[in-house]
C-alpha cells in the first residue's frame, strides 16, 4: 500500500453547460445569486460579482450563501464524484464533502455566470500505479490473503489528490 | 461536418427525451444554451468514455432554503415565526406572492455559515443541516408566511434579532430588515432553560443596539407563548411593492 488518499475533483461550470444537471446547476445558482446578491448591493451600484467582492464587506459570503441552490443537486449525484470515471468507464469515487465557490458572475449578465464545485473523495487506499493509472480499493483494506475489490483510473485535469495519510 | 452536427444534435435530443419523463417538464428553457460547447471541465481526452448516463436522471430541485421548519436539528426553545408582509403602495393591503427569506442564529449565537465549515474546511452533502435557521417562504393571499424554528440567542454586542430580506415575486428585492424581541422573554428563555441559560442574559439592549435603537418601534415583535409550549412570535412589515 502506498497510503490512504482524498481526491479532490474541481468541477468548472458556466454558461456552456450541455448536461441537464450541469444547466440546472448553473441556472438555479444565478437566480440564487441574484436573489442574495441584492443584500451586499442595495444601492445598486454594482453589476459584478467581483465589484461586489472587493467593494462591499462581507460579500464573500455569497459563495456560503448561494451554495444553498445547489445542495440538493449534490445529493441527487447519490455519493459519486461525477465525470471521474473508473477504466470500465462507471462512475466510483465516492463522496460526501464538497466546497462551492462563485468563480464569475454578473446581474446583468448571466452569460458570466461561472461557479466551482469542489468535490472531496471520501479515503480510498492506494495500492499502486500502473501505467498512468492508480490502482485503489474504495471498499477499505482486507486481512492478508483476502481478496481486494479495486478500481482503476486515471488522473486528470481538474483532479488531484487533495491528502495523503501514509501506512502505519 | 454534417454527420458530426447530427451525431451531436442527435445526442442531444436523446439526452432531452431521457429526461423529459422524470424531470418536472422543461421548466429551464430560458439562458443561453450555446452549442458550441466550451465548458464542462469533464474528463480529458485520454480517459474511459462513459458507459453510463449521470446517475438517475436530474430533476430541477428548489433551494434548500425553500422550507417551513429551519431547524435542522438545532436544540431550543420551539419558536413559531409567523410575518406579515403589507404593502405601503396598495394601502397597506397584504402582498400575496412576495419572497421572504429570514435567517437568525443558534440558541448560543451561532449562524449556520460560521459552524458549517469550522476552520474553513468542507461541507458535506450528508450534513443535510449545512443551511440550518434559514429559510424562504413565499406570502399566501393574506402576506403571511410561517416558520417553524427555536428561540435565537444572542451574540456581543447585538440585541437578539431575526434577519429578514422580503423580495417580490419576480425577486427583485423590496427590503432588508430585522426583527427585535421583546425584551422580559429573552430573559426569561435565556436563564430559565439550557443551552441558552449557559450564556445568561443578553448584553445589548433593544434600546441599546445600533441597528433598533432608532427604530424599535416598527421592528419590536409580539412574542406570546411559553418555554414549556414554544412561543409564538408575530410580526408585520411593511413594504412598498
Amino acid at each position: 500500500m502506498k497510503g490512504i488518499i482524498r481526491l479532490q475533483y474541481r468541477k468548472i461550470i458556466g454558461a456552456g453547460a450541455q448536461q441537464p444537471w450541469e444547466k440546472y446547476v448553473f441556472n438555479d445558482s444565478h437566480a440564487e445569486f441574484l436573489l442574495q446578491a441584492q443584500l451586499y448591493n442595495q444601492e445598486k451600484k454594482y453589476s459584478s460579482f467581483s465589484e461586489l467582492i472587493a467593494h462591499v464587506p462581507n460579500a464573500e459570503k455569497l459563495h456560503f450563501l448561494v451554495s444553498a441552490s445547489v445542495v440538493g443537486y449534490l445529493r441527487q449525484l447519490n455519493g459519486k464524484i461525477p465525470d471521474i470515471l473508473n477504466n470500465a468507464g462507471k462512475l466510483f469515487l465516492p463522496f460526501k464533502g464538497y466546497r462551492f465557490e462563485i468563480i464569475q458572475s454578473d446581474i446583468r449578465d448571466k452569460s458570466k455566470h461561472q461557479v466551482a464545485i469542489n468535490f472531496i473523495s471520501e479515503p480510498v487506499i492506494w495500492y499502486d500505479t500502473i501505467g498512468d493509472q492508480l490502482l485503489v480499493s474504495v471498499n477499505g483494506d482486507k486481512e492478508a490473503g483476502e481478496e481486494i475489490l479495486t478500481e482503476q483510473f486515471s488522473m486528470q485535469p481538474f483532479l488531484s489528490i487533495y491528502s495523503l495519510k501514509k501506512p502505519v | 461536418m454534417e454527420r458530426k452536427l447530427f451525431l451531436r444534435n442527435g445526442l442531444a435530443a436523446l439526452g432531452i427525451a431521457a429526461v423529459v419523463p422524470l424531470a418536472n417538464a422543461c421548466k429551464k428553457s430560458s439562458g443561453s444554451d450555446s452549442s458550441s460547447g466550451s465548458s464542462s471541465s469533464g474528463s480529458s481526452s485520454c480517459t474511459a468514455t462513459g458507459s453510463e448516463t449521470a446517475g438517475p436522471y436530474p430533476t430541477v430541485t428548489p433551494s434548500s432554503y425553500v422550507r417551513s421548519n429551519i431547524t435542522d436539528g438545532q436544540t431550543g426553545v420551539a419558536l413559531t415565526i409567523k410575518i406579515t408582509i403589507k404593502n405601503l403602495n396598495n394601502s397597506c393591503a397584504a402582498l400575496s406572492g412576495a419572497l421572504v427569506d429570514i435567517w437568525h442564529c443558534t440558541a448560543l449565537g451561532y449562524y449556520s455559515e460560521y459552524t458549517d465549515t469550522p476552520g474553513g474546511g468542507y461541507a458535506t452533502v450528508d450534513y443535510t443541516a449545512s443551511h440550518f435557521l434559514r429559510g424562504r417562504q413565499t406570502t399566501d393571499a393574506n402576506g403571511l408566511v410561517t416558520f417553524t424554528s427555536i428561540f435565537p440567542g444572542w451574540y456581543s454586542p447585538r440585541a437578539p434579532h431575526i434577519h429578514a430580506h422580503i423580495y417580490n415575486s419576480s425577486g427583485t428585492s423590496l427590503l432588508v430588515s430585522q426583527i427585535a424581541f421583546p425584551t422580559d422573554i429573552c430573559n426569561t428563555v435565556y436563564t430559565t432553560v439550557s443551552p441558552y441559560s449557559n450564556r445568561g442574559v443578553q448584553d445589548t439592549a433593544n434600546s441599546a443596539d445600533m441597528v433598533f435603537s432608532d427604530s424599535l418601534s416598527t421592528e419590536l415583535s409580539s412574542v406570546t407563548g411559553s418555554v414549556s409550549a414554544g412561543y409564538v412570535l408575530t410580526h408585520t412589515i411593511y413594504v412598498s411593492a
